[in-house]
């Protein structure tokens, strides 16, 4: 697909295939067109040519709701937070969303404000969150539609170092036990290396490179983009 | 806990509902006029609440609702010896059929909810600005058609004849059932997934949250509390199309905002409130004994009076006087509470 904003081009002929069971990283400098495709695949953008499916079926022209209900999820760079509503609620409405039934989503809530850590807030106002916990909350929500595919724009921004490994256990959760796709973008290179099946590298909206964690770390032009030709020739 | 919270969030604007409603057996019955008019405000400031609340989606065309709820019991509870007189040019079916004064109030909130429903499939994609001009378009165009469309009504004449059956039980019926709807609703999962929609549209649909959809549901639901709303005022109150324009537009929207428009209780509250400050000053355009002394306002004074509080509050409190919150138990008396009990 590409996009393209009056003449400037965001994202020029990129193919991404996330499979379930799998996690995709995206990767690439700032301005590499990571965000533009995750609200093209999501959509809340429209490609200007080309075509999205999910599993089979073309959703180019689908609404937002219509694709959430339909099993993609995804999370937001900066806070979406549904600020008056609980903590609990805002789980619990996620997963109303995609059609769950009211007593099911309050338990589907439960458990997923524990298995990231959030059952102590469950009842504060959302907007009382640390930057920390409203990631987290980000993923309860996007988690709580059961997708089977997920898109996670920078889920480790602002967590600290410490509760890296939790992230990394509730995402490897989400391929392993739900049979999940995971599209997981973040700067957190640690984080991608680690946990990412595959990575697809983007740089001034083209598809750079793709490959496993090793392919990648050995990959010149991945250094250069993210470093300075002229650093990776020292 | 939840429980709680949400008993008390029924309990608090009930309770004041019924005050008011005993207020109003202790008073002169001209003053009960007003009480029995503050609770039809209260049923008609709910169902602004139950939809703009919610929602976040500001609008000026729910005394249409009211209107047309207002037409529907008006003309079907008239009786019909009296319909050509006052109607001559009425369609034939609405000429023939008179029903009682409780299928006509259920006749009211059915086609509030109809009339909500055409107007809400077109309007329920527009939000801010646009949604406001969009509704206050439905406004006039419902004002225009009920003035001069003899046919469906009295046109410019004031609905007289009609059974004078709300007093204080009937209004005291009507705010609580809008009141418990209103609590039904937002306690609802479509109640959450609607204000999930106005927090934040983008994360709402993100989790397959329909936001054209919740909100042409509660713009529905809305409609059959504001035509509800429409019967009980025309059962109490000879009216006309100017009943329901800029005036009632106005007076009902301030109430919600004063109260806090972000809550049932501030819904009630503030119809409460307002009711109050306006029916005193209706009374003192009139001329009024205060402690002795004869206050007598100027012709006009209770709007610019509520346009000025309408003012205040948005600069000094600008989510109501409840801050837009339900009513909850201090965090120290729930603490001093369980403590007690758990002991």
């Amino acid at each position: 697909m590409s996009r393209s904003f009056e003449g400037v081009h965001a994202l020029r002929d990129v193919t991404l295939e996330l499979r379930r069971g799998e996690i995709l990283g995206l990767i690439g400098p700032n301005g590499a067109g990571k965000s533009t495709l995750v609200n093209v695949l999501s959509g809340f953008d429209l490609p200007s040519s080309g075509a999205i499916e999910l599993e089979g079926r073309d959703i180019t022209r689908w609404r937002p709701s219509r694709r959430g209900r339909a099993g993609l999820a995804r999370t937001f760079q900066h806070s979406h937070a549904f600020r008056s509503l609980s903590v609990r609620e805002n789980v619990e409405v996620a997963a109303l969303g995609a059609g769950t039934p009211p007593r099911a989503a309050r338990e589907r809530a439960e458990e997923l404000l524990a298995a990231l850590a959030l059952s102590a807030n469950a009842d504060a106002p959302a907007d009382a969150l640390a930057q920390g916990d409203e990631r987290r909350l980000g993923v309860a929500r996007a988690l709580a539609t059961s997708p089977r595919f997920v898109l996670l724009d920078e889920p480790a921004a602002g967590l600290p170092e410490a509760e890296l490994p939790a992230l990394s256990e509730v995402v490897r959760s989400v391929r392993d036990d739900r049979e999940a796709g995971v599209l997981l973008i973040d700067h957190n290179m640690g984080l991608i290396m680690e946990i990412c099946d595959r990575i697809h590298v983007l740089d001034q909206g083209r598809t750079l490179a793709e490959g496993s964690p090793a392919d990648i770390r050995a990959n010149l032009d991945v250094a250069a983009a993210y470093l300075g030709e002229s650093a990776v020739a020292e | 806990m939840r429980r709680a919270r949400a008993a008390l969030e029924l309990l608090a604007p009930v309770l004041l509902v019924v005050l008011v409603a005993l207020f109003g057996t202790i008073v002169s019955s001209s003053t009960q006029t007003y009480v029995v008019t503050t609770l039809v405000n209260v049923a008609i400031v709910v169902a602004l609440y139950l939809f703009i609340g919610n929602s976040g989606v500001l609008s000026f065309g729910h005394i249409s609702f009211v209107a047309v709820g207002a037409w529907t019991a008006g003309i079907l509870s008239m009786p019909a010896s009296e319909k050509p007189a006052i109607m001559p040019s009425l369609v034939g079916f609405l000429r023939d059929t008179t029903v009682g004064n409780v299928p006509s109030l259920a006749l009211a909130a059915a086609v509030g909810a109809a009339y909500a429903l055409l107007v809400g499939l077109p309007l329920m994609r527009l939000s801010g600005l646009a949604a406001g001009i969009a509704t206050f378009g439905v406004l006039e165009i419902t004002h225009n058609v009920l003035r001069y469309w003899e046919k469906i009504g009295p046109g410019l004449n004031t609905f007289s004849a009609v059974p004078e059956t709300t007093g204080l039980l009937q209004a005291c019926v009507g705010a609580l059932i809008a009141i418990v709807v209103a609590f039904a609703y937002q306690w609802s999962r479509y109640g959450r997934m609607l204000r999930a929609t106005r927090e934040d549209p983008a994360a709402a649909r993100a989790v397959g949250v329909s936001v054209y959809g919740q909100r042409l549901l509660a713009f529905t639901l809305s409609g059959a509390v504001a035509g509800l709303a429409g019967g009980l005022y025309v059962h109490l109150l000879p009216v006309n199309a100017e009943s329901f324009y800029l005036d009632l537009t106005f007076i009902t929207l301030a109430m919600l905002v004063i109260g806090g428009a972000t809550s049932l209780w501030g819904a009630v509250v503030g119809a409460v409130a307002v009711s109050a400050v306006d029916s005193f000053l209706a009374e003192a355009e009139n001329g009024v004994n205060v402690f002795g002394r004869t206050l007598d306002l100027p012709s006009g004074t209770r709007i610019v009076v509520v346009g000025t509080l309408m003012a205040l509050v948005l600069i000094l409190r600008p989510a109501g006087l409840t801050g837009g919150r339900e009513l909850r138990v201090p965090r120290a008396l729930r603490r001093s509470v369980l403590t007690k009990f758990s002991a």
